[in-house]
């Protein structure tokens, strides 16, 4: 199989599609982490409310980019609420804390979808125009897979003149620093917290619109792709946005490339994969040395 | 005189009762279905299907007009552990006569061991695991759902009909993916002669990319492919290979009740074309009166015409204990047993056959290919054809 | 004092619950004595050394396993399978705890999840020797034991031996020190302690108490299953422990037991359990950080002052 360059092409294209797909995702996590060091187990469940807020817009209205947008708006609404109420006491806590709040999360926004959008899989068409395949010369290819692969360098990139070339994101950078220093300064700390896990939040749930015509919705589908992004992140360095992006680039090839070499031992591979970076650097590529 | 009188009374009515046969005691049944979690969508259809068989019959005073059915419903969280406790717990604190349902493997087999143990019967109405009627076998045991041997062949038969010869599989790697793979390969030599499968592939349970899966089935130039992917799985795939045109060429057979109402409605224009699968029960098929009957009382509580398929099971199961009932004239368990070896009752899909051996029910499913029509916006199952568990 | 009481009474209560009859409460004590175990040892971890492991089910899952093979595919006796099958969870701590304890918080945490899921890939995929996903079913129990109430009393004397095992251990000078490098692994470090080998013999001796509960469920149960070694059962019995109390030694007994009856009393009105067992777990961290031991605590200094 991987002798036919054709496949290996295809294939190829696929690991990349999957990865930028994955890193929309994962850079929300990535950035709650970097500037509020939160670990949010429940970015799965934004994720999955972004999918199906997609799903209902699209039934209502049509539109899929609508949806997509929804999407992202939804999921800024709840995660400003969510945020202004309850999370903001928990900065001074141990990070033990911030994780079973936000696994609480995971558990109440889990039952949420199934009491609004009950227990059915629902599926969701691709946006016309993306529906079908280019001639690439070499192959066909689904035109939606070859915008994914676009949209993930162009979101990185977004993100990344905005945390390097903007006020806003220089004060996020320096809230990573040192909070005090910046509340002393006469920033509004607590704002930019907001701030930052809204966009987090939004992130999710538009990687979740983006994702929906490619997956079945199904309650229990926040599950798969929580371990993912904590492995993406964990690859990359918690807090770093390129190593979101190599991270998700490298998880996609694994997985794609894993399914055809190794087929029986997919499962595992993730996780030994997780293991792998966490043995051989855990702080990943990009991330800081532990003190 | 008045008092003469009702001691007369008493006296009769006592004769009466004792004349009467079995109890007239409700019989209680301990239900366990997944209503949380991820096997929600199948325990929820289940509990309807139980629901709408108990109170048509209680709604004639019970079984036999006397013996109303008490239901107790525990949620399994398709967690086996939970499912064994919460089976205990309706057979020691409940009181339960017959426990009934469970989905996955894991759970219905399970619940068989904490059946064995406490000696009390369980039917399982919709796990498929091949071992439940074979190595793990004992008296207590019935299954009413179709096993995995029976499912294979109604794929092997299917691709046969449609005389492909080079087939690729894919399955789940998980228990009901090698068994199903094993019922094919079972059946396939008889069914379709000539048929060989020429790659085989294992997805891990929960992927959510089938990319490479498609690409490799694509590029090996199979006529036909043998599936398993049930449920959203099948939703999945089908939208990530539509785009490549997989289903323009290859013919997609697949287990797993894809044909299911269920699916066909929420995918609607997405559901691809070439796709031939099975479900327990059709909404649109079969107008005898006994299914239409079904039909009604589902259509009124699912407030749409288009019923769901799944419910059928769990009804199917109470119907038998029903007929296992009168049939013993008791409640006893030893009698219960008796009555359920062998017994054949008429179902709104057909009549259903309990081999007094191997507690096994001939279930079979509908098979055939899903063909749009004008008047709906899903496709439907069209021509049906019967393959029988026999 | 009115600690020993408590204690007391309890331990009569328990000794007691066969008597009054019932055997849906001697099986759902049994369900909960042993998941009290399984807390408690998880709580070597986090209470006493500080460490939190998203990993623990799998100790749990490799004691039951073995067992439960031992004692049936090999037909060894209890005597000797219930030994190995405690032995071989403290031997997977030993060697998954190396590794681990190179790392601290979140990574710790991380590369213990990483570990138990891959032990879950185990049990999943080798199915001729764990059952696979269809579970390993019908352990061979030894005929002493078949009976609800001998099984009873054999399983609240091996955890009330355990409780006695891990209290001498979390109360001698190795749990204090434990505590100290908990509270401050740099000073700990400079006074001479190896941090980093404290740290491991906390994971063994919470590994193999796992061990223990795991070889008792696969026992209660006849069977054990994959679902035990998945990180949902790693994030459950975390949550029982912080629910008791993670700075108590009976606190995560505490939490296991009022975990498990409120779920399975709840299972019995809605099916929304996992929006309760969410909003409990909230409350709990914004208002009760200290758990239930914590908030039992508080009740009784408010009394006395």
């Amino acid at each position: 199989m991987l002798s036919n360059p054709t496949f290996l092409f295809l294939q190829t294209f696929n690991a990349i599609a999957l990865g930028m797909n994955l890193f929309i995702i994962a850079a929300g996590l990535t950035l709650i982490f970097g500037v509020l060091r939160v670990i949010n187990f429940a970015h799965g469940a934004f994720f999955m409310l972004g999918a199906y807020v997609c799903y209902s817009i699209v039934e209502q209205a049509g539109n899929f980019w609508l949806g997509v947008l929804g999407a992202g708006l939804a999921l800024a609404l709840l995660a400003w609420i969510i945020e202004r109420g309850l999370l903001r006491r928990l900065y001074a806590r141990d990070p033990l804390a911030q994780l079973l709040f936000t696994f609480g999360l995971v558990l109440v926004l889990g039952d949420a979808v199934k009491f609004i959008w009950g227990t059915e899989q629902y599926s969701v068409a691709y946006p016309a125009g993306l529906s079908r395949a280019v001639d690439l010369g070499i192959a066909h290819y689904p035109a939606y897979l070859l915008f994914l692969c676009g949209l993930g360098p162009v979101v990185a990139l977004v993100l990344w003149l905005g945390l390097e070339r903007t006020r806003w994101g220089r004060i996020m950078r320096a809230a990573r620093q040192n909070r005090e220093m910046l509340a002393l300064l006469g920033v509004n700390v607590p704002l930019v917290y907001s701030g930052v896990f809204v966009v987090g939040a939004a992130l999710a749930g538009i990687g979740g619109a983006l994702a929906a015509p490619r997956l079945a919705l199904t309650p229990g589908m926040d599950a798969n792709i929580v371990i993912e992004c904590f492995i993406v992140v964990i690859i990359g360095g918690l807090g770093s946005l390129w190593g979101s992006f190599l991270g998700a680039l490298i998880l996609g090839l694994v997985t794609v490339f894993g399914a055809v070499l190794v087929p029986e031992w997919e499962m595992v591979l993730t996780y030994a994969l997780m293991l792998a970076v966490l043995l051989w650097r855990p702080w990943g590529f990009f991330g800081r040395e532990q003190g | 005189m008045r008092k003469i009188a009702e001691i007369g009374v008493a006296v009769l009515l006592i004769v009466a009762l004792g004349q009467g046969g079995w109890a007239v005691e409700p019989i209680k049944i301990g239900v366990l279905y997944p209503t949380s979690g991820s096997g929600a969508v199948y325990g929820t259809s289940a509990m309807l299907g139980h629901d709408m068989a108990v109170e048509e019959i209680n709604a004639m005073g019970g079984i036999g007009g006397k013996t109303p059915i008490v239901t107790v419903a525990r949620d399994t969280k398709l967690k086996p552990a939970a499912a064994s406790a919460a089976a205990k717990e309706l057979i020691t604190k409940e009181g339960v006569d017959v426990l009934m349902g469970g989905l996955s493997a894991a759970v219905g087999l399970a619940i068989s061991e904490v059946a064995r143990r406490e000696k009390v019967i369980y039917i399982a109405t919709i796990p498929k695991a091949i071992h439940m009627t074979t190595s793990k076998l004992h008296p207590y045991v019935f299954r009413t759902a179709p096993n995995t041997d029976i499912e294979g062949r109604g794929i092997a038969r299917t691709i046969g009909q449609l005389g492909a010869k080079k087939l690729c599989q894919i399955q789940f790697d998980y228990a009901y993916g090698h068994d199903l793979a094993a019922g094919i390969a079972k059946a396939l030599p008889q069914e379709a002669a000539g048929a060989e499968i020429v790659l085989d592939l294992k997805v891990k349970l929960g992927a959510t990319d089938y990319n490479t899966y498609i690409a490799q089935i694509m590029g090996a130039g199979c006529e036909g492919v043998v599936s398993g992917l049930w449920g959203a799985a099948f939703i999945t795939f089908a939208q990530q290979a539509q785009p490549f045109g997989f289903f323009e060429q290859i013919k997609y057979v697949s287990g797993g009740e894809i044909a299911s109402h269920e699916i066909a409605s929420k995918m609607k224009g997405n559901y691809p074309d070439n796709v031939w699968s099975n479900a327990y029960e059709l909404w649109y098929h079969d107008a005898s009166p006994l299914h239409k009957r079904y039909q009604q009382e589902l259509a009124r509580r699912q407030g749409r015409p288009d019923t769901d398929g799944w419910p059928i099971l769990s009804y199917i199961g109470v119907k038998f204990i029903e007929a296992a009932v009168v049939k013993a004239e008791s409640v006893d368990t030893q009698a219960l047993i008796a009555a359920l070896e062998g017994l054949s009752i008429e179902t709104p899909v057909g009549r259903r056959t309990i081999d007094a051996k191997t507690h096994q029910a001939n279930t079979g499913q509908f098979w055939g290919p899903m063909k749009k029509t004008d008047e709906h916006e899903f496709r439907i199952m069209d021509p049906v054809t019967y393959i029988s568990g026999d | 004092m009115s600690r020993i009481l408590a204690l007391l009474v309890v331990g009569v209560a328990l000794l007691c619950i066969p008597l009054l009859g019932s055997r849906y409460l001697v099986d759902l004590t049994t369900e909960i004595i042993i998941y009290a175990l399984f807390a408690l040892s998880l709580n070597v971890l986090i209470g006493y050394a500080g460490n939190v492991s998203f990993g623990h089910a799998a100790y749990f899952a490799i004691g039951g396993y073995s067992c439960a093979i031992l004692l049936t595919t090999y037909q060894w006796p209890l005597w000797l399978s219930l030994p190995a099958a405690v032995g071989l969870s403290a031997g997977a701590a030993l060697i998954i705890g190396y590794f681990c304890v190179r790392l601290t918080d979140i990574y710790f945490a991380m590369l213990t999840l990483a570990f138990s899921m891959l032990v879950w890939s185990a049990a999943f995929k080798w199915y001729q020797v764990t059952g696979g996903d269809d579970g390993f079913i019908g352990v061979r129990v030894p005929t002493l034991l078949e009976d609800r109430m001998a099984f009873y009393y054999f399983a609240l004397g091996v955890v009330g031996l355990s409780v006695a095992a891990l209290w001498r251990i979390c109360h001698s000078a190795f749990g204090r020190t434990l505590v100290a490098v908990r509270e401050n692994p740099l000073r700990t470090g400079f006074v001479g302690i190896d941090v980093r080998k404290m740290r491991l013999a906390a994971f063994v001796v919470a590994g193999t108490f796992a061990g223990i509960a795991g070889a008792l469920f696969a026992m209660y149960n006849r069977g054990m299953y994959t679902e035990s070694a998945f990180w949902t059962e790693s994030a459950q019995v975390l949550i029982m422990t912080l629910l008791g109390g993670m700075y108590s030694f009976f606190g995560p007994a505490l939490g296991a037991a009022v975990l498990y009856l409120l779920e399975v009393s709840i299972n019995q009105y809605t099916e929304y359990w996992p929006a309760i067992l969410g909003t409990l777990l909230i409350l709990i961290v914004l208002f009760l950080p200290d758990g239930l031991a914590g908030l039992a605590q508080k009740m009784r200094r408010s009394r006395k002052a």
